[in-house]
């Protein structure tokens, strides 16, 4: 424990001085009133730059909140997540690359704390991100498109929570494993790209880790999805199995620390 | 007293480090000499516990987790630029069982006995290699470890810097038991009551200055003449077994033989003009291309 | 041009506000670090005219971290 409260404070330092808890909200912050806006500015802005001819009749189909929420989810599940794994994928693996590991690897530490600690910034940097992203893009749907229920819209953000735990586990599981370059590869692939390919050939099968942020945002219409309860326990049961591989793996390769 | 038995590393076929055996007795200093690629940083590796040994033990006699009694020194010492060095040696002593509440004074003390009382609160990304070299050193000993290891701790610093560590080092090895690899021979003759050999891993000579020098000693006479070709014409007429190198000349004692003398009554008799005839010793420099070559 | 003249600009100045703190909160980190990856005028340049994703790049790819 007091292994963890020491690396902790050490990598929130590092999170925090390297402006992470800034530009990382503010990034959210944009993709999440981005849309509300320009669906909302679509008419005028087809208008003033499309050269449209005359007489031509634009309907524009009508827009409810849900529909500008999920809009907001793609930007963070695309943009957000990408920028958000590729800054947390050299987490264990930088330190082990030049060095600045070995000073802390030939100390009695516990690799467990050691993961966790860098576990808990990420994923408390991912979670505030996210939280920020929704609020600005609730805000804005609030204004521009209709109410959203409060309790509908907190069951699907703690669900989005639960999803960038599951989201950082995998990075830093990755970074545990492999080198940096090998572990953003796996770790896009497996987080973004996955989700695309979830997207696209998903239909097939309904229970996938992947779908659970869709689960989540079917709340805001009012219905709970039948899958959603067994989707958040495969999430849970796959957060865990990624923390005991990056545990392992982040000690199994302590040896490669450079020195 | 620490004891190292029979410690070996391989890497697939190659095996780096092959049975090496030591002892370090409490509050003394073991220089590790050997050329580059002899398994030292290997050895050393092995020791922090950074490194598993394929076969062989390190034992401190009354410990149990013997990282809890290592303070280690690389070679480059990395630091995270985002930390201060005050916060650093403080986690450091932290992560190596210091309490809480006394590791920032236990940070505080050796970072001013190392002499970075000023910059101990400054980023360590401005600090020069030798404040890096000295912070290095203040997290190898903030938690007062049995055992300090050093990678080669000179070999990157100017005159000035090796001089403050060497210093330093003094200091140190009046409370702890220091095993230090180095390439750099002056510094291991001037701190060293234990010097161990490596060659391709294996450790070819061990024992204590002293000793490795009776062993490898091989006493000659220097004679220094006054011109080169007065020298040339001494080696070649001498029927000793006689080198030059300019106008300095090697006489070797074999089994004591020539006496000083003889050689003397040689060169008095001669029409050579000399300047110095001394017996000499080898230098370390040359006990350690002996035992390189071996 | 009369479209755009009668656009609620109250509703996009936050999205403009948010953008120029994240520019600036990149310019001054530019200004303060010891070194970048790559000359320090070249991410400047990248913050100021690739808007949102200037900034974003210049804090994963342009700090130097050792």
């Amino acid at each position: 424990m007091n292994n963890f409260l020491t690396l902790f404070t050490k990598e929130f330092r590092e999170a925090w001085r390297s402006l992470k808890f800034v530009w990382m909200p503010l990034l959210f912050i944009v993709l999440g009133i981005m849309d509300p806006l320009t669906n909302y500015f679509m008419e005028d802005i087809l208008g003033a730059v499309g050269n449209l001819p005359e007489g031509f009749m634009l309907t524009m189909p009508e827009l409810h909140p849900i529909d500008i929420l999920s809009a907001s989810t793609s930007q963070f599940q695309s943009i957000g997540l990408v920028v958000l794994v590729a800054t947390m994928a050299s987490a264990i693996s930088r330190e082990r690359q030049n060095g600045m590991a070995t000073l802390l690897y030939v100390r009695p530490i516990s690799f467990t704390a050691l993961f966790m600690s860098k576990w808990a910034v990420a994923s408390l940097l991912g979670i505030i991100s996210g939280v920020a992203g929704y609020a600005g893009s609730l805000y804005y749907t609030v204004l521009l498109y209709g109410s959203v229920e409060a309790g509908a819209f907190i069951k699907m953000l703690g669900t989005y929570c639960l999803w960038i735990l599951l989201v950082m586990a995998v990075t830093l599981a990755c970074s545990a494993m492999f080198n940096t370059a090998v572990a953003m590869t796996f770790a896009i692939l497996l987080l973004p790209v996955g989700l695309m390919i979830d997207s696209i050939i998903g239909s097939f099968w309904s229970l996938s880790p992947w779908k659970l942020s869709a689960y989540g945002l079917q709340f805001i219409s009012g219905k709970t999805s039948e899958y959603y309860t067994e989707t958040l326990f495969l999430t849970v049961i796959l957060i865990i199995a990624a923390v005991l591989l990056g545990i392992l793996y982040a000690k199994r390769n302590a040896a490669t620390a450079k020195i | 007293m620490i004891t190292v038995s029979n410690l070996t590393k391989t890497f697939g076929t190659q095996t780096v480090v092959s049975n090496v055996s030591f002892t370090l007795e409490p509050n003394t200093a073991t220089a590790l000499i050997g050329p580059n690629g002899a398994g030292k940083t290997t050895t050393l590796s092995m020791l922090t516990g950074l490194l598993a040994p394929t076969s062989g033990s390190i034992e401190i006699a009354g410990v149990k987790d013997i990282r809890r009694e290592i303070g280690f020194l690389p070679q480059y010492p990395q630091f995270y630029p985002w930390l201060t060095a005050l916060e650093f040696t403080e986690m450091a002593a932290k992560l190596s069982g210091v309490p809480g509440p006394a590791a920032k004074k236990e940070a505080e003390r050796v970072l001013a006995f190392v002499g970075l009382e000023e910059a101990m609160k400054k980023k360590t990304a401005t600090f020069s290699g030798g404040m890096k070299q000295r912070l290095g050193m203040a997290q190898a000993i903030v938690h007062k470890p049995k055992l300090l290891l050093l990678d080669e701790p000179v070999s990157a610093l100017d005159p000035v810097g090796r001089r403050e560590i060497m210093n330093l080092l003094k200091e140190l090895q009046q409370q702890t038991t220091i095993l230090y690899s180095t390439h750099i021979l002056n510094d291991a003759e001037e701190m060293t009551d234990q010097l161990l050999f490596l060659r391709k891993g294996e450790l070819v000579e061990s024992g204590s200055l002293t000793e490795v020098r009776a062993k490898f000693e091989a006493p000659r006479y220097r004679i220094e003449f006054v011109t080169q070709e007065d020298a040339l014409q001494f080696t070649s007429q001498s029927q000793l077994s006689a080198t030059a190198a300019g106008s300095t000349v090697y006489v070797e004692i074999v089994e004591e033989r020539p006496k000083m003398q003889q050689l003397l009554e040689r060169l008095a008799a001669s029409k050579f003009a000399v300047t110095k005839v001394e017996r000499v010793t080898a230098s370390l420099e040359e006990i350690f291309m002996k035992v390189a070559g071996q | 041009m009369e479209e755009l003249a009668n656009i609620n600009w109250g509703l996009i100045a936050p999205l403009l506000v948010v953008q120029a703190i994240l520019m600036i909160v990149a310019l001054i980190d530019l200004a303060r670090i010891h070194a970048t990856n790559g000359p320090k005028w070249l991410w400047a340049l990248i913050i100021l005219f690739i808007s949102l994703f200037g900034p974003v790049v210049y804090f994963i790819a342009g700090r130097k971290t050792t």
